[in-house]
C-alpha cells in the first residue's frame, strides 16, 4: 500500500497546496465559474447559472423553509424539496448530479415514477369514501373542478401560439395545467412523463398553491355565491355499510380498467391502499402504508422534487409562465366546482351548498376544511366538512382520470 | 404542414372533460346500483331495537337539554 501511494502521489511546496485549498472553495467557485462544470444531464451550464444563480435559488429554498416554517405551509413536502434544492445548488459537490446522492435518489423512483405511485397508496389507506358513497351525485362537483386543468390547457396553448414570450409544446402545457388537479403525487406523475424538464417548477408551483388553498379559495367562492346559497343546510349523510365501503374500491378499479386503463397506475394504487384499509384484516398493512411507507416516501419524493431546483433548471422565463398558469389553473378549477353546485341546484333534489364545490379540486382534506370554515363564517351551525369531503375525494379520481386521459394522448 | 396548438387544446379540453364526467357519472349510477343491492341482499345486522325504548324517560331529559344547549349555541 505504502508503495502504490509514493507512485502516485508527488510531494507538492505547501504554498501550491494552500493554493489548491483555495481553488477548490466554494466561494472561489461561485466567482469564477468552472468552464468544464456540466449540469444533470451533462449540458453546459451558462456562468450566471454557476455563480449568481446557484446564490438566488439558495436564497429562494430559505424562502421555502421559511414559509414551510413559520406559515405551515405543507411543511412535510416544502422542507425535503427546499433542503433538496440546496443541496442540488452546492458547486462542485454535483450532488443532484448522475452519481450525487439527489441524482440517486431521482433515478431510484422520480425518473420511473414509483414515488408518486406509492404516496398515492399511502393517500388511498388514508381515504375514507363514506361520504361520498352516502351522497354519490356529488362526485359530478370533483369532476367539474378539472376544468381548471384543462381550461388552462388551452389557456397555455394560446400563450405560447400569440405571445412571442412562451413557447411551450402541447406535452409541457399539459404536465404545467394538471397543477389545476391540486394534486402534487398526480401532477409529478404527469411532469416526468410529458415534460421532465418542468418538473422542479411544477411540483414547486403545485404544492405551493395547494398550500395556499385557504388562501386562493375563500374570494373566489364568496364571489360566485349569494348569501342565501352560502347558507344553505344539507341534509345529513345517511349510514354507509362496511361492504359498500368494501365494494367501491374495487368499483371504481374496475370502471378504470373497462374505461381508462392509462388511468390504472394511479387508480390502482389509490384503491390497493384504500381496499387493504377497508378489510379490517390487515392493518399492520394498512398501518404502515398510512405512516411509515408514505412518510419514507415523501423524504425520498421531496428530495428528488428538490434536485430539479438546480439554477440552470428553475431559473429560467418559463418557470415564471407554470406559476402564473398554476395559479390560473386552481382559481379555474374552484370556480368551475361552485358553478357546476349552483347548476345542480337548478334541478330538483336536495339542493347543495355551492360552498362545497370548491372540494372538488383535490387537495385532500384542505380543500374541504376551508368550505367548511367558510360555510361557518355565514352560519355557525352549519357543518359542511363531510359534505365537502365527498366532492373532494372525487376530485382525486378526477384528477387520475385526467391525468390517464393525458396519457393516452400521448402515448 | 403547421398544426394548430390551440385547436388541439381545445380538442384536449372536450376530450378529458368528457372523458372525467362521463367516469363519474358511470361511477355515480354504479355506486347507487351496488348501494341499492347491498341494502337489498346484504343489510347490515340492525342493533335490536327493543334496548332502546326503555329508558324512555331518560331519553326526554337528554333531549331537552340537548335542545337547550342548541339554543343557547345559537344565541350565542
Amino acid at each position: 500500500m505504502t508503495t502504490h501511494l509514493e507512485e502516485t502521489y508527488k510531494a507538492q511546496p505547501f504554498m501550491d497546496m494552500i493554493e489548491g485549498f483555495l481553488h477548490s472553495t466554494g466561494i472561489d467557485a461561485l466567482m469564477n465559474p468552472r468552464a468544464n462544470e456540466m449540469n444533470a444531464h451533462g449540458e453546459p451550464i451558462s456562468d450566471f447559472h454557476k455563480s449568481w444563480g446557484r446564490v438566488i435559488m439558495i436564497l429562494i429554498t430559505f424562502l421555502l423553509f421559511y414559509l414551510a416554517i413559520a406559515r405551515g405551509f405543507e411543511p412535510l413536502l416544502l422542507l425535503p424539496i427546499g433542503f433538496g434544492g440546496l443541496l442540488a445548488n452546492i458547486p462542485l459537490a454535483g450532488i443532484g448530479g448522475d452519481t450525487g446522492f439527489l441524482g440517486i435518489i431521482y433515478h431510484m423512483g422520480l425518473s420511473n415514477q414509483l414515488f408518486p405511485i406509492l404516496i398515492f397508496m399511502g393517500v388511498g389507506a388514508m381515504t375514507d369514501f363514506g361520504p361520498l358513497l352516502s351522497n354519490p351525485k356529488t362526485a359530478l362537483l370533483g369532476g367539474a373542478a378539472q376544468f381548471g386543468i384543462f381550461g388552462t390547457l388551452v389557456g397555455a396553448v394560446v400563450l405560447s401560439e400569440y405571445t412571442p414570450f412562451f413557447d411551450f409544446t402541447l406535452q409541457q402545457a399539459s404536465a404545467i395545467s394538471i397543477i389545476g388537479g391540486a394534486d402534487g403525487p398526480t401532477s409529478i406523475f404527469i411532469a416526468t412523463n410529458l415534460a421532465p424538464e418542468l418538473l422542479g417548477a411544477i411540483a414547486v408551483a403545485s404544492y405551493s398553491y395547494m398550500a395556499m388553498v385557504p388562501i386562493i379559495q375563500p374570494p373566489i367562492m364568496k364571489a360566485l355565491t349569494t348569501d342565501a346559497e352560502r347558507r344553505i343546510k344539507m341534509t345529513t349523510l345517511r349510514h354507509v355499510s362496511r361492504l359498500e365501503k368494501l365494494v367501491f374500491p374495487i368499483l371504481v378499479l374496475v370502471l378504470a380498467i373497462l374505461i381508462l386503463p392509462d388511468a390504472t397506475p394511479l387508480i390502482g394504487a389509490f384503491m390497493f391502499g384504500n381496499f387493504l384499509k377497508e378489510t379490517g384484516v390487515v392493518d399492520r398493512l394498512s398501518d404502515t402504508m398510512q405512516n411509515a411507507l408514505i412518510n419514507i416516501v415523501t423524504i425520498f419524493l421531496g428530495l428528488a422534487v428538490g434536485s430539479k431546483l438546480a439554477a440552470d433548471q428553475f431559473l429560467v422565463p418559463d418557470t415564471l409562465a407554470i406559476l402564473l398558469l398554476g395559479i390560473i389553473a386552481f382559481s379555474v378549477g374552484t370556480a368551475a366546482g361552485v358553478i357546476m353546485a349552483k347548476i345542480m341546484n337548478l334541478f330538483p333534489g336536495h339542493k347543495v351548498n355551492p360552498l362545497i364545490g370548491s372540494a372538488g379540486v383535490s387537495a385532500v382534506p384542505m380543500a374541504a376544511r376551508v368550505s367548511n370554515k367558510v360555510g361557518m363564517e355565514y352560519d355557525r351551525t352549519n357543518m359542511l366538512l363531510m359534505h365537502a369531503m365527498g366532492p373532494n375525494v372525487a376530485g382525486v379520481i378526477g384528477s387520475a382520470v385526467a391525468a390517464g386521459i393525458l396519457m393516452s394522448i400521448f402515448k | 404542414m403547421e398544426t394548430n396548438l390551440v385547436v388541439e387544446g381545445v380538442k384536449f379540453m372536450f376530450l378529458g372533460m368528457g372523458a372525467v364526467f362521463l367516469f363519474l357519472a358511470l361511477m355515480i349510477v354504479t355506486m347507487n346500483l351496488m348501494s341499492y343491492i347491498i341494502h337489498k341482499f346484504f343489510p347490515e345486522p340492525q342493533p335490536s331495537v327493543k334496548s332502546t325504548v326503555a329508558p324512555q324517560e331518560d331519553n326526554k331529559k337528554i333531549v331537552a337539554a340537548i335542545t337547550a344547549a342548541i339554543a343557547h349555541h345559537r344565541q350565542g
